[in-house]
């Protein structure tokens, strides 16, 4: 790929989503969009390019964003955040709830792993405390096709084999005559799925006692990171918790979240971490 | 260093599916069929066994049962690697002993969660 086109790709990413795209992922970007310019019947990525650059086409743009961004993702990603927030942070919530209702929110959830996950841990795990709770999930990505794949609820051959115990698939999911395996409407009917751009304000989304917002600041430039971690923080309910992936962190991003200490890559508002210390 | 034992009447799959479990740090030993199979598994039990499902004298279903008859024959971990991928075969699989299932066609990210999947790695 020529230098002017990835040029031209990786500053749509960055202003469309936020994310930095790297000139190592260039072949990957190039068949991703194969599709797309065959298509739209351009002879070439060049082409294509070209009309994202002469034509305002919002719609278009955006679809192509969304493709330059990786969706690599599968069930029960570091499953001991998931286990730990089911186990005792959803409980604690719940009992701190005056409407006995909890809600998570995943952050950039892709096609949907990481909230049928959470779905099946409270199918299969669910502690005394959350018996009969009304616990709701969304999961929101900035690529529309991601999230009508995560709301069908169906996924393929390889997608059910990574992270998914052969026990929970045969539990949770029905095989269909394509070959691909859907979700049970138990897993489905907690869960709800949006388009959403994170560098966009969240509000109308509603307040969230846990946000997941995992692998998705640390391919993110940081000013857009700063932009994300504001938008997540004003959706904080009181006393609620932001969970990361391993190894990121929000030092230095925002003086309004501090580490919750009793949850790994966990943060909560400022001054309350140790408040909540305390009172245990 | 863990040992795993693939069984399967299939050399190109034996030899993709070794090149995965030795980078995942396992000493690897090779059978085509069942019954080849138990005997390397009398004269040294191996931690895992990659096995596939149809295949000549021996096939996996028999092997899984024969094996589990064995002294230590519950010791290894048993991972199911077949085209037989409808829930019906894989509820069999399991109940004749496997512990995992890899639905055919595979590849290293599913190897690798497959192993984590039943305490291999």
């Amino acid at each position: 790929m020529q230098d002017n086109i990835f040029n031209a790709l990786a500053d749509l990413a960055l202003n469309a989503s936020g994310q930095s795209v790297v000139p190592s992922k260039a072949y990957l970007i190039e068949a991703r969009l194969a599709g797309i310019a065959r298509r739209e019947g351009f002879g070439s990525l060049e082409d294509l390019v070209y009309c994202l650059e002469s034509r305002q086409n919002p719609v278009f743009r955006a679809e192509v964003a969304a493709t330059l961004l990786s969706r690599d993702t599968w069930f029960f990603r570091e499953p001991g955040a998931l286990k730990g927030l089911v186990q005792s942070r959803l409980p604690e919530r719940l009992a701190a709830s005056p409407s006995g209702r909890v809600r998570v929110w995943c952050a950039g959830g892709s096609t949907g792993q990481e909230a049928y996950s959470l779905s099946m841990l409270l199918e299969d795990e669910t502690p005394a405390g959350l018996s009969g709770a009304k616990i709701e999930i969304l999961s929101t990505d900035i690529c529309k096709q991601a999230t009508e794949k995560a709301r069908i609820g169906t996924f393929g051959h390889y997608e059910v084999q990574r992270g998914l115990s052969i026990q929970r698939l045969l539990k949770h999911f029905t095989r269909l005559d394509s070959g691909d395996w859907q979700a049970s409407e138990a897993l489905r009917v907690r869960i709800s799925f949006r388009a959403h751009n994170l560098l966009e304000p969240a509000s109308g989304l509603g307040k969230f006692e846990i946000i997941l917002c995992r692998n998705v600041l640390s391919g993110m430039a940081r000013s857009a990171k700063t932009r994300v971690v504001e938008s997540l923080a004003n959706q904080l309910a009181p006393g609620g918790l932001i969970v990361l992936a391993d190894g990121e962190t929000l030092y230095g991003l925002t003086d309004r979240l501090e580490p919750a200490g009793d949850v790994r890559s966990g943060w909560v508002a400022a001054g309350t971490a140790n408040a909540k210390a305390s009172a245990a | 260093m863990k040992t795993c034992l693939i069984v399967d009447d299939s050399r190109v799959v034996r030899k993709v599916a070794s090149r995965i479990v030795r980078d995942l740090g396992f000493t690897v030993s090779e059978a085509s069929e069942g019954a080849e199979a138990l005997r390397m598994c009398r004269e040294s039990m191996p931690d895992a066994v990659i096995l596939d499902w149809n295949m000549p004298i021996m096939n996996g279903i028999d092997f899984v049962k024969a094996l589990r008859r064995e002294d230590g024959g519950k010791t290894p971990r048993v991972v199911f690697c077949s085209i037989e991928n409808d829930a019906e075969h894989i509820r069999e699989a399991l109940s004749s002993g496997a512990d995992e299932f890899i639905m055919k066609p595979f590849d290293a990210n599913i190897l690798e969660s497959k192993f984590a999947e039943v305490g291999l790695i």
